[in-house]
Parts: C-alpha cells; structure tokens; sequence
C-alpha cells in the first residue's frame, strides 16, 4: 500500500528530478570530472598536486572558513536575541518583526553591500556621528577589512538565521515554561534547561545554513573587503575567468564541496541525537 | 532546437557563404563580446553606426568580456559570436590555448595603424593607459619612486588587484628604468608592495572603484586606467611612466565565414580616424591611427593614452611575458594578499 503511494508520487516529482539532474547534477559532475580529465591525455591527478603544492589556495580555503565562522557567529549573537524578542511581540508587532527582517530580501545584494559603503565609510554617517560626538577624532575603519566583511555578511545572511529560528520559538507551548516555573525553576534555568534545548534544532539548522552560504559568498567580500579580504570564491572567479585554468579551480571547487558534505554530515549527526 | 541540426546548419553555412558572394550579403547581424559600459558605447557611436549605414549588418554587443567566456564559447562548440575583446595579455593566453584564429589582413585591408596595433591575431583597436592619479589637492608625486614614498607623500593608496597592474609599477619605484623592466623581479616588485601595505587601503578589481574612491576621500593616491580619471578637475595624473596597452579585437575561433567577413568590414571602420575621433567623444581612449591626433580637440591632446606627448613618456605592457608567468605570479600574488 505505502509502496503504491510512493510510487504514484514518483510521476509528479519526476519532470523536477529530470530537470535536477540535467540542469544540475550533470554540470556538478562534469565539473568535478575537469580535474581528472583532460582532453587527449586521459585521466590526470595533476591538478590535485598541484594544490599539494601550492598551499596558498588551501590557506585561502582556511581564511574563508574562519571568516565563515566569525559571520555565523555574529548571526547568532545578533539573530537569537531578535528572534526571542519577537516571540515576545503581540499578533500585530510580529508581522511588522517579521516584514522588517523579510524587507532585506526584497532589494538586490549588490544594493544592500553597497549601501553599507555609505554608512561605513569613512564619510560615512556612523563616522560622522562618532566624530560628531567626539568619540573618536580620525575616521575608524570598518569597510575594506574583515570587520566590514563580517557586518556586510551578518546583515545579507541574517534573515536565513532568524526565520527558521522565528518559527521553532513560536512553536514552543508556553504551558512547558509556565510548569517549569510553577515547580521553581528560576528564569535562568527555565531558559536554559527547557527554552534553549526546544530551539536549538532550528538554532543549528539556520547556523549551519548561514556557514555554508557564506563560504561561497562573492559579491559582499569582493566590495566590503577592498581585496584584502580573499576568500574562495574570488580565487576561484580569478582562475576561471581570467586564467583560465577551469581544472585547478574544479580541484578546489571538489574540496569546497567536499567540506560542505562533512560539516553537513556532522550536523545531521548532531540534529539525530539531539532528536533520539 | 535540436542539437543535430544545429550542428547540420552550422556545418553547412560556411559552404554556402563560399557559393557565392549573394549568400554573404544575407548576413544579417553579428555578434560581438566587448568590455562594456563607456567603451561599449564608444565602439557603438565610433565603429558600428558608419558599419551599419554601409552595410546594412547589425552588430550585436555583448559584455562582460572575460577569457573564461571565450574559452567556454569555443569548448561548446558555438558559431555564432565573431569578435570578441581581448587585452594585449589575453590575447596572447587565447592565442596559446587556441581559442582564436589569425586575422585575414589583406580582407581588412586599413587605413595606416601603429605596427603594435596590427597583431596577427588582433586588431589593436583602444590605446589605454595605467597611470597614478591623485585626489585634487593631494602632493602631486612625480615618477614611480614618489608615488611609493608613503612618508613624503602621505595619504592612503589604492592599487589595482592584478598583479600585471600593480608590480611593474613597484619595479620601478626601486629605480629600474622602463626599458630594463622585463623580464620583470617580481621578488623586488613585492618586497617594494610588501614595505607600503599598511598604506593601501584598497586593491581595487573594478575601474569604477579608484575614482569613486578618491571622491569619497576613501584613499588619496591610486593606479587607475587614465580614460576614469582625466578631464575631472577633482583629480590630478600623470602619464608620465605610465603604462600603454592595448584592446583588441580577435576572431573567435569556430566562427562563420561570411560573419568573419563582415567582421573584416567592421574592422576597417575601426582603422578610419575619422570614425575613432568620433569615438574618443565618448571616452578618452583613442584609435590606433598615427593620423587621429589632428583630429582630436587641442585642448584634449594631454588626456589622450596615444597622443604623441603622452605615448612618448608611458612604456608598453610585455604581454609575453606576462603569458608565460601570469599563473606562476599569481600564486605569489594570491600567497601576499593574505598576508595584508
């Protein structure tokens, strides 16, 4: 009966499956294969070696995984808090919560990374309003570093971070915390023994979401950072587009991809205790 | 379409174009991929309207113009796009991995150009330069070695984010003069850009970016190409040691005969100096016709990369070299942007 029903299903999924395979599982695979495959000399593992050698794009690897890490974690510290506090709001305040944390998406990233040049800047109003008060006498410098990055990153990335997070708190039956403090639990530990544990699924689903999109993020590193922040996926436009050399860039968009499954992996691991 | 009579049409049409000179007239368009933006423009109002009024064929721009493009174009097997823009250092890349095909010159058959510009795989078609420019009112450097003094001349920098760019100007800045210049130290370039990294707050990957940047009082001395910063009274440049280069334009290789020879047409629009001093209105990058600078505004001659005041003081890009050791450079490259 169950298998009927599975494969009844089949027949409205499969032009979707068709067109996942064809429009992006084959390219996946061929792009993978450039790196083994070279016209007219057969099956190479040059590119892998050269990647030995020349550690420098597996340093760049590293820096955009800890700048990866550095923006998640500013996307927790800030989205958590937000996410809480929207909880909170009546029917009417979540909508207006939710439209403005939404808003965001409706304008292009190219807009939103571009407007941080004009708040950040050394012009900028954040500056101004600084030396204004006289808090500081020379501009600071938050763009064209990793500071400027990071903020650039936390803000495009925020909303994948408080929306699934939004949903799970509102999801949490308020009965639970109001018979943890009828039998004397403090707020402390309210929050920590019954709240955190129930969001905390959705807490590493939305953090994880957000680590992997800023691994392959392009156009915020390549404005906020003023070159000096490399990350991969400028190094990888660098070989595909100006070198071009398609088969080391295909060796190291394999490892990226290689990366991403095993943090991806380790989280469905994680989420499969936590629910067992 | 299917992909099999795709392949039937495409392999048939070089036949027919060959049949007789009826069929080649029926060309009704071809494509071309350029740089966009202004120079997009200056192709249109300099090149393709005379080409158009003569001929009848619309040409149709694409943009952006990068090598990996080109290379994914010929891979695929694509006939339909003609021209394609290239630099002097693409150029000889494309050349190498054989993406592109010698020029016809006896088709073209142009007007006089500087030898430079008549490459057998390119029409030489923008002079350009990469010079020093500087926030109005900034301590005006004079050569390269200035321009490298943080100390005497203060104020932050902004530095071209490719390698080709950035380290022939840091050479010179330890006193190698022009002519000695390739092949290139690239370990004296980067201990030069080692030594004033605190000071270069931006590498920039976009010709837009040192201008916009200097405007906003982002940073105060920059390496740009020319055509962005002159004629703007809230700049100050010098072409002085400047670099020259060249755009080209090249034959995709795949293409269609008859588009080739339409190509060739458009070609020969592009040697007329007429027609480049009515694209240098709308930018200040110039053809390659020894002939222009009399046709040019006389009060524009000094923002001009291929007025003879100007191409007598700059030195030109080493475009092999370059292809020869762009990738290993590169690494370096990559290796000393983490280090900022």
């Amino acid at each position: 009966m169950t298998r009927t029903t599975r494969l009844d299903g089949f027949g409205f999924i499969a032009p979707l499956l068709v067109l996942m395979v064809v429009a992006f599982n084959a390219p996946i695979v061929y792009m993978l294969g450039l790196a083994f495959w070279e016209k007219g000399r057969g099956f190479t593992l040059e590119h892998y070696e050269g990647l030995a050698e020349a550690p420098v794009y597996l340093r760049v690897l590293g820096n955009t995984m800890r700048i990866a890490l550095i923006a998640t974690i500013a996307n927790v510290v800030i989205g958590y808090p937000l996410a809480h506090w929207m909880r909170g709001l009546g029917r009417r305040g979540r909508m207006i919560a939710v439209a403005l944390v939404v808003l965001p998406f409706w304008v292009s990233i190219l807009v939103r990374t571009y407007a941080w040049i004009v708040v950040l800047g050394n012009g900028g109003l954040v500056n101004r309003a600084l030396q204004w008060s006289g808090l500081t006498d020379a501009p600071v410098s938050f763009l064209y570093n990793e500071l400027g990055v990071t903020i650039g990153m936390a803000n495009v990335l925020l909303p994948f971070l408080v929306l699934p997070l939004f949903a799970a708190m509102i999801r949490i039956d308020d009965r639970l915390l109001q018979a943890a403090a009828s039998l004397g639990a403090p707020p402390r530990t309210i929050f920590w023994k019954v709240y955190f544990p129930l969001t905390l699924p959705a807490l590493a689903a939305g953090a994880l979401l957000v680590f992997i999109l800023c691994l392959g993020f392009y156009v915020t590193p390549a404005i906020l950072g003023g070159g000096r922040v490399p990350m991969i996926s400028n190094l990888l436009d660098t070989l595909i587009n100006q070198i071009p050399r398609w088969e080391q860039a295909s060796a190291i968009s394999t490892l990226l991809l290689i990366v991403t499954l095993a943090i991806f992996a380790a989280y469905r691991r994680i989420d499969r205790k936590a629910s067992a | 379409m299917k992909r099999r009579t795709f392949v039937g049409t495409a392999a048939a049409l070089p036949a027919v174009g060959l049949l007789s000179g009826t069929a080649r007239a029926q060309v009704k368009e071809i494509r071309m991929i350029e740089s966009g933006g202004k120079s997009g423009e200056s192709i249109e109002v300099g090149y393709i309207e005379p080409f158009t009024k003569k001929t009848g064929i619309k040409v149709i721009r694409e943009s952006p113009n990068s090598l990996g493009k080109l290379r994914a174009l010929v891979e695929s097997g694509q006939t339909s796009t003609v021209l394609m823009e290239l630099g002097s250092g693409t150029l000889v890349q494309a050349k190498n991995l054989k993406l592109i095909e010698p020029i016809d010159w006896a088709a073209v058959n142009p007007a006089p150009m500087f030898p430079e510009a008549r490459n057998e795989y390119g029409f030489g078609y923008q002079y350009f330069s990469t010079i020093m420019a500087w926030r109005a009112g900034a301590k005006a450097p004079k050569n390269w070695a200035e321009f490298f003094d943080t100390k005497a001349f203060p104020g932050k920098r902004c530095l071209p984010d490719f390698p080709h760019y950035s380290l022939p100007f840091a050479v010179m800045a330890t006193g190698v003069p022009a002519d000695k210049l390739f092949p290139l130290d690239v370990e004296t370039g980067f201990k030069k850009l080692n030594e004033i990294k605190k000071d270069i707050a931006v590498w920039w990957k976009a010709g837009a970016q040192p201008p916009q940047l200097m405007k906003d009082n982002e940073v105060q001395y920059v390496i740009c190409w020319s055509g962005r910063v002159v004629g703007d009274p809230a700049f100050g440049y010098n072409f002085a040691g400047g670099m020259a280069d060249l755009a080209y334009f090249s034959i995709v290789k795949g293409s269609k005969p008859e588009d080739r020879a339409a190509a060739y047409k458009l070609m020969y629009e592009m040697s007329l100096p007429a027609n480049q001093a009515k694209a240098a209105t709308v930018i200040s990058y110039t053809g390659p016709s020894p002939e222009l600078d009399a046709l040019l505004p006389k009060d524009k001659l000094a923002d001009f990369p291929s007025s003879k005041q100007n191409k007598s003081v700059q030195w030109f890009q080493n475009a092999e070299w370059w292809a020869a050791n762009g990738e290993a450079v590169n690494k370096k490259w990559e290796a000393f942007k983490l280090s900022l």
